[in-house]
């Protein structure tokens, strides 16, 4: 789906979003009140520069617009991949703006995360994949890595791995791969206004992720796991 | 140190970390081997599994304080993380968080998400990093050690980002993409991965303490590891207020100062620090004193 497409679907009580090369800024009206908008667009990997710049949109709606809902249009190739972001130290501006992220929604600002392109591996966990809501338009793409870099390096044929793709969700790219996981909560096909306008009102900051990937069949052990864990007796000699 | 009494900790395993760091006796494994808690998705693609599917965790005491650990092992499939793997440590870390532990600890080991069930992992991924900074938010302190074959890359590179101090070896290798990945997708002008200087002076330990990415730089020692994390646990990191503020503008400086530069041997003559092609060469503690101290950069 293209920015304008998705503006106009899903902001149709007006905005005021533009976008500055790949960055994605603005403000937009909707049926749960004013939100915030943030986001990128052409697909970009997320380097340095575009990391930065999504750090200093947070920042200036944490510190101009408390607790106003923040709407993320996620739209990547992952995270940037070369030598000068290693050099640098790409996993601190990754984490950077995760706690950004996480710093906003402790300040009372829901998150909903709509991927209307692309949402790729390290550029997904960065941005997306951390909102309190992920939603994705049904044409979006999500991948951790494609098939054929998969069937390089299990060295497993791609006929093969085509066929497991299609019986189980936990490997292959896909939007229904991810919502049968729990990682997508909500797959929107029509009326994205109304869908967004609720989800910014049930958007409740708790991570129940897990949850939904049992419920869906496509994680079934991890949300039992988890509980297990949390609450497994204290030994006595501690 | 007398190279002699050194015990290796990159080449020990994750149950013989945990031996040598936790207080003796302390350890209580939870979901352990015995339990049989394996990856349910390996069998499709004939990988063996492992009854603890990589990664040992459990309530321990460590330098007299009670904390959640995990200890990832580097030598089954890289230290992966999938589904359960991450559970493992999200249920860990949420334990820490209700029984008000003095840390959770994780000795990282892992070049990321597991291929063969990747939208778990990458999903699980995301679930620890919800849960380290809630265990943050909590006052809990989350303390990474890198120092294994595997380094931590892609989205355990991302999860030590999230620490609050990091121990490095000059053995420990930290990043986001690994060489490999970008010589392949990149191209072999772009990153020669094969280049083991480069790969070492790129992602090392040494840089990674040089540039601030880890808080402590230490020998590949066990008891070395031991001691920094003690030290860390004695007197625990008090993030500041302004800590999001304060880490982004030091990233921004740092993309203004250095983003110019081809190789760390450049990032650290832009330091300031002498002779900066021996860094390398030098031991542990010379590099420690090498860094500069906060504000005294040129």
């Amino acid at each position: 789906m293209t920015l304008l497409d998705l503006l106009r679907d899903l902001f149709p009580l007006g905005h005021s979003v533009t976008a500055a090369g790949p960055l994605v800024t603005g403000s937009a009206r909707t049926a749960a009140g004013e939100a915030a908008v943030v986001g990128t667009t052409g697909s970009p990997a997320l380097g340095i520069p575009l990391l930065l710049d999504l750090g200093r949109c947070y920042r200036r709606i944490l510190a101009e617009t408390p607790a106003r809902p923040i709407v993320l249009l996620v739209d990547n190739s992952g995270q940037r991949m070369g030598l000068t972001e290693e050099l640098l130290g790409l996993s601190q501006y990754i984490a950077n703006l995760l706690a950004w992220q996480d710093l906003a929604r402790r300040r009372g600002h829901r998150q909903v995360a709509v991927i209307y392109g692309r949402a790729v591996a390290g550029g997904f966990i960065a941005f997306g994949l951390q909102a309190d809501r992920i939603a994705a338009v049904p044409d979006a793409h999500v991948a951790v890595m494609e098939l054929p870099v998969v069937a390089r390096v299990t060295k497993l044929p791609m006929e093969d791995l085509q066929a497991l793709a299609r019986t189980v969700p936990v490997f292959a790219p896909g939007i229904e791969n991810f919502y049968a996981m729990g990682g997508v909560h909500e797959i929107w096909r029509t009326d994205l206004a109304g869908h967004l306008a609720r989800a910014l009102r049930e958007a409740d900051g708790q991570d129940t992720r897990a949850a939904l990937g049992a419920a869906r069949g496509g994680r079934k052990l991890a949300a039992g796991l988890v509980d297990e864990i949390v609450q497994a007796p204290l030994c006595s000699n501690r | 140190m007398n190279p002699v009494l050194r015990r290796s900790y990159s080449e020990a395993t994750a149950r013989q970390r945990v031996a040598a760091l936790m207080d003796p006796g302390s350890f209580r494994e939870l979901v352990p081997p015995a339990d049989k808690c394996t990856s349910p998705h390996l069998d499709a693609f004939r990988v063996p599994v492992s009854l603890d599917d990589g990664v040992v965790i459990g309530d321990a005491r460590a330098a007299g304080r009670p904390i959640g650990l995990f200890a990832q092992e580097g030598r089954f499939l890289g230290g992966a993380i999938g589904e359960i793997h991450s559970a493992k440590i999200v249920g860990l870390i949420r334990r820490a968080i209700r029984v008000k532990a003095a840390a959770v600890v994780g000795l990282l080991d892992s070049g990321g998400v597991r291929l063969q069930e990747a939208n778990a992992g990458e999903i699980g991924v995301s679930e620890i990093l919800r849960a380290v900074f809630d265990a943050r938010a909590a006052g809990i302190p989350v303390i990474g050690l890198v120092g294994g074959a595997s380094g931590v890359f892609g989205g355990a590179g991302i999860l030590s980002g999230c620490c609050d101090v990091l121990i490095v070896s000059d053995h420990g290798r930290v990043g986001v993409s690994g060489p490999e990945v970008i010589e392949t997708t990149q191209g072999v002008e772009a990153f020669d991965s094969r280049d083991r200087a480069l790969v070492w002076r790129t992602t090392g330990g040494k840089h990674r303490y040089l540039l601030g990415v880890a808080g402590m730089l230490v020998d590949d020692d066990l008891d070395a590891f031991r001691r920094a994390l003690a030290e860390t646990l004695e007197q625990p990191p008090r993030p500041p207020v302004d800590g999001v503020e304060r880490g982004w503008q030091e990233l921004e400086r740092r993309w203004n100062d250095w983003g110019a530069c081809r190789d760390a041997v450049e990032i650290w003559r832009a330091m300031g620090i002498r002779e900066p092609e021996r860094i390398p060469d030098l031991d542990v503690a010379a590099v420690r004193a090498a860094r500069p101290r906060r504000g005294e950069r040129p």
